[in-house]
């Protein structure tokens, strides 16, 4: 139930339409959502993405428990806004690759802690052969039936396609077979030409790292979407990016969850050029891509980038999932990111309660796999 | 009217609690050795006793909150000694003075594993038979002598086996006897005692010989005189073990403030209808703010107080100031529980600022266009008014232009205290010596059930709104603030705002009003509530409550920039300070840092005009 006093905010910002459009659960336009991300009034469009979130989700805010794994941060795509990536696996130049051994130690390692996924996302390695590639989910697999695997970006997977001369079919149905259930929703970026050619000219296109979702989707693996804002998109170009998915979502609706991700500006090209996105766009972003992407069931503010005050504050932004506990994080990290290695249950809980919400956990699939009503918040919300 | 007659030791570590209290008109002191002062008050014949906490079990006694003596690791003066290790001993004499501390030695010498005979004895007797396999307890101000080559020092061992810290006395009355003016007598006279400890020691030292530093270090160091929730917990602790070893009744801890606790019965208020009428600019009475804190959802409570903000200041504008927070010294008496910043005098860490430092502070801040200091510290037991006239002066004739935004109540209290002023003369003299706003800080909750808990040396909540008082009727302008998030009730809270709102119909001294949450790290109180969320929620309640208050400061420093943007749209009107200097909040952890462009890049990206304003916030022409 949207209140009194968010439909007169919503008037007097002259979103009385747009707030009938999404009251009466009709496809918001790209018009729409632009004068959504122009319109100043924080609160009200707080309140409506809020009243949509409420509406799928009740007081359910999901989290899995899960580990990174980055075994090579050596990359041969030049992004002008990575901290991560290396040239090659030289100490001078800080870049690493793990062995085989080694990264799935890095996994296997963390067996007790109770951990119910592994998401692996590297760099762009000039010379590691695709075997290695399938090697590691099988030994992860074979040495932990359980867990589920999430592994490699679809920039990745474009990647091993034209480096080992196989269709996306090819390569995602050996993934598969090697034990990868999902795909993560990296490398996505901004896809508007323009601005995908000054950030990212060298990996996979918009159309292509679309393309290798679809086919993952056709397969009947579930993936996830990200969008990397705060560089140099414009908000159309935001909307754009959206509207892509939205589209390719129709078609499959293989997605689980849009996340959006703010820019760090340290250690990279352009950190001097752009300062960080403030906490006012991020919250915004995440109440647009709530009101317009309805196709999307779960909307994820994903705590490393955002920090843990902003990240609860985004609950009522339309967001209800805070990523996991995400042991071992590194990309963010080496971009400058303030917020600690890993969040520990119990704190995320806390945080979770006190904005008057239930913690729910997940597995990679948004099963519930326990729900943790606990000690009601302070405050109803 | 009949004085309360009050029993207490004479021991050193007792006088900061009773020095003070034998001018006092409402209270007689009698003076007795530990055990007698728990007999005197068993049998009626005082109604208050500076009790060793072993007199507490079983008894039904009300507890002053917030005083007591206590110690975190070793005490120096609670001692087991003996010529050989107490490995070997078989028996040990039980010093008769203290029940409390022949209860410890029993404890302490079960964690050890060691069972010896325990046979009372007076101390002097106990000392001499204290050779080969025997032991003796000694207590008080005859442990300072002891030269006996094995010794236990029981706060230490208590501490390393439980990780807390021992209580050994505090002040416990009969019950129903205490008035709330005889809680706030006790306590008052225990901050004007802890003021004095240098010269108590110099006095001690005078009257039986010894090191006077020695004896200062005691009071300072090794003597805790807070009652907070840590170490209430090592109280708790204490009284359990005694229980379950079957020597005294469990005990409930009962406290003089639990009989005045409210109890007032809520009327029922519609939410719907409260923040319809909140955001309409009608005024809230505590009934309904209280409703709103509890139950109203954070967009809700936001939207109402975003129309109030539109109301208050409809052009878009959000001020800032750029000023430099300077502390100018981290001595402080007060140990309140959620402070990580202050050092007791003589600490390695503690420090003055000298001339030369201020000098270079200032003339930092005005190359940065910094336009005024903001001016606190903690309370320094040596500094009396003088030292900051003659600051203040130096300060307005080296750098006129620069606004002096400096000392809170609680500092105020303190010159007046430790220079025998009135508040009106102290402040007057501030004034002439170029005092020009005073900042609202050391609020917390002004609560007095809260304050006792957390600050429970620092002013009270009617001494805080007395100086701010006065301070506004001499026409000094000043801020408000309220620190949450430490376990408090929304009662409390609203309780808070309240207050201030009657103040300020009253005086119509206050320019603004800043909330932040308690940050937790280094310190020793366990947070309620303090997330971003509770942050908002409470930010915009207060708009809402505080009508009559015109500006309202988001909080960056603690929250971040991002959550003080949304409480740009959820009440508040300005982004408070570029700081050059911070030192309380990132002591304990928090560590945001902007400069004025990145101040400005926040305003503006959420959709305001910045201004840069002064500390009366009137705003400042763009070229400044």
């Amino acid at each position: 139930m949207l209140s009194p006093l968010a439909h007169r905010a919503l008037e007097r910002e002259g979103l009385g339409p747009v707030r009938d459009r999404v009251l009466a659960r009709e496809r918001l336009s790209e018009e729409d959502a632009l004068r959504l991300f122009e319109a100043r009034d924080l609160a009200a469009l707080g309140a409506l993405a809020d009243h949509v979130r409420a509406e799928r989700h009740g007081a359910s805010v999901f989290y899995n428990r899960n580990v990174h794994l980055n075994f090579t941060n050596v990359c041969v795509a030049s992004c002008k806004f990575c901290s991560f990536a290396r040239p090659d696996d030289k100490a001078a130049s800080q870049g690493y690759t793990m062995s085989l051994e080694e990264a799935v130690g890095h996994v296997l390692e963390r067996r007790a802690l109770g951990i119910t996924e592994v998401h692996i996302v590297n760099g762009l390695h000039p010379d590691l052969p695709f075997e290695f590639y399938l090697e590691v989910p099988r030994r992860i697999r074979a040495a932990w039936p359980e867990i589920q695997i999430k592994a490699y970006t679809a920039v990745e997977i474009h990647f091993f396609a034209e480096k080992f001369k196989k269709s996306y079919e090819e390569v995602l149905r050996a993934l598969k077979e090697a034990g990868v259930d999902t795909l993560p929703g990296g490398g996505a970026e901004i896809f508007a030409p323009r601005a995908r050619r000054k950030l990212c000219d060298d990996k996979a296109t918009a159309d292509e790292w679309l393309s290798v979702h679809r086919v993952a989707h056709r397969l009947g693996m579930k993936t996830n979407a990200t969008m990397l804002y705060g560089t140099i998109e414009t908000l159309a170009e935001r909307v754009d990016h959206m509207a892509r998915l939205r589209r390719l979502q129709d078609e499959t609706h293989g997605f689980q969850v849009f996340i959006p991700l703010a820019f760090h500006p340290e250690h990279n090209m352009i950190g001097k050029a752009f300062p960080k996105p403030t906490g006012y766009d991020g919250l915004k972003t995440y109440a647009v891509a709530r009101l317009f992407l309805d196709n999307f069931d779960h909307l994820k503010a994903y705590w490393v980038t955002l920090g843990e005050r902003l990240a609860q504050t985004a609950l009522s932004f339309g967001v209800d999932d805070l990523d996991g506990t995400v042991l071992e994080e590194r990309i963010y990290h080496m971009a400058g990111a303030k917020t600690p290695q890993a969040l520990l249950e119990p704190e995320l809980h806390r945080l979770i309660r006190a904005a008057g919400r239930i913690p729910v956990e997940r597995d990679s699939l948004y099963r519930v796999l326990r729900t943790h009503p606990g000690a009601p918040g302070n405050a109803a919300a | 009217m009949k004085k309360l007659r009050a029993a207490a030791v004479s021991f050193l570590n007792a006088r900061p609690l009773t020095a003070a209290l034998e001018e006092s008109e409402r209270i007689e002191l009698v003076l007795a050795e530990p055990s007698m002062c728990a007999s005197l008050l068993e049998r009626g014949e005082v109604e208050l006793a500076l009790l060793p906490v072993g007199g507490l079990a079983g008894q039904d006694y009300e507890i002053v909150p917030g005083i007591g003596i206590g110690s975190d690791g070793p005490v120096s003066t609670v001692l087991l000694v003996g010529e050989q290790s107490p490995v070997v001993w078989d028996e040990v004499f039980l010093d008769t003075a203290s029940r409390t501390s022949q209860l410890l030695s029993q404890i302490v010498l079960a964690e050890r594993g060691l069972h010896p005979r325990f046979t009372p004895m007076p101390a002097a007797d106990g000392l001499a038979a204290a050779r080969g396999t025997k032991g003796a307890l000694i207590i008080g101000d005859r442990a300072f002598d002891v030269s006996k080559n094995q010794v236990l020092d029981l706060g230490r061992e208590w501490t390393q086996a439980t990780h807390l810290p021992m209580i050994y006395a505090l002040w416990a009355a009969r019950p129903g006897v205490l008035a709330p003016e005889d809680v706030a007598a006790v306590t008052r006279a225990a901050r004007e005692g802890l003021g004095r400890r240098t010269e108590l020691a110099q006095a001690f030292a005078r009257e039986r010989g010894g090191d006077p530093e020695r004896y200062r270090r005691y009071l300072t160091h090794r003597i805790r005189y807070g009652l907070g929730p840590y170490e209430l917990e090592g109280l708790e602790a204490f009284l359990a073990r005694v229980a379950a070893a079957g020597i005294a009744p469990p005990t409930r801890l009962r406290f003089a403030d639990d009989r005045v606790r409210s109890s007032r019965a809520r009327r029922r208020v519609s939410l719907e209808a409260a923040l319809q009428k909140a955001a309409d600019g009608e005024r809230l009475d505590v009934d309904e703010a209280e409703t709103l804190d509890e139950r109203a959802p954070l967009l809700e409570l936001g939207l109402a107080a975003d129309a109030r903000r539109r109301a208050l200041h409809p052009d878009g504008v959000v001020t800032y100031i750029v000023s430099r927070n300077v502390n100018y010294t981290n001595v402080c008496t007060t140990a309140c529980h959620f402070c990580a910043f202050y050092r007791p005098r003589g600490h390695t860490e503690s420090y003055v600022l000298t001339r030369e430092q201020l000098a270079q502070k200032i003339e930092e801040t005005l190359s940065l266009g910094g336009i005024e200091l903001l001016l606190q510290g903690g309370l320094h037991p040596d500094l009396a008014i003088e030292w900051y006239e003659d600051l203040f002066r130096w300060v307005k004739s080296s750098y006129p232009t620069i606004a002096l935004h400096a000392l809170s109540p609680e500092e105020i209290w303190h010159i007046a205290r430790t220079s025998g002023l009135s508040l009106e003369v102290t402040l007057a003299r501030l004034v002439g010596a170029g005092l020009d706003s005073i900042p609202g800080g050391g609020a917390e909750v002004l609560d007095d059930e809260v304050r006792r808990r957390i600050a429970p040396l620092k002013c009270s909540t009617d001494e805080w709104l007395a100086v701010m008082r006065a301070a506004h009727r001499m026409g000094l302008r000043s801020t408000a603030t309220l620190m949450f998030g430490v376990g408090e009730e929304a009662r409390h809270r609203v309780a808070h705002l309240l207050r201030l709102r009657e103040l300020q119909d009253e005086t119509r001294g206050f320019t603004a009003f800043i909330c932040w949450t308690f940050q937790p790290e280094h310190t020793r109180l366990a947070p309620g509530d303090n997330t971003a969320h509770a942050y908002l929620r409470v930010n915009a309640l207060s708009r809402l409550v505080l009508d009559n208050i015109p500006n309202l400061q988001a909080s960056w420093v603690t929250m971040g920039g991002g959550v003080a943007q949304a409480a740009l749209h959820m009440g508040c009107n300005d982004f408070g300070s570029v700081m050059i200097e911070e030192n309380v909040v990132s002591a304990a952890g928090t560590t945001f840092r902007m400069d004025a462009e990145e101040v400005e890049r926040h305003i503006r990206d959420a959709g305001f005009t910045p201004s840069r304003r002064n500390m009366v916030y009137r705003r400042l022409s763009a070229e400044a």
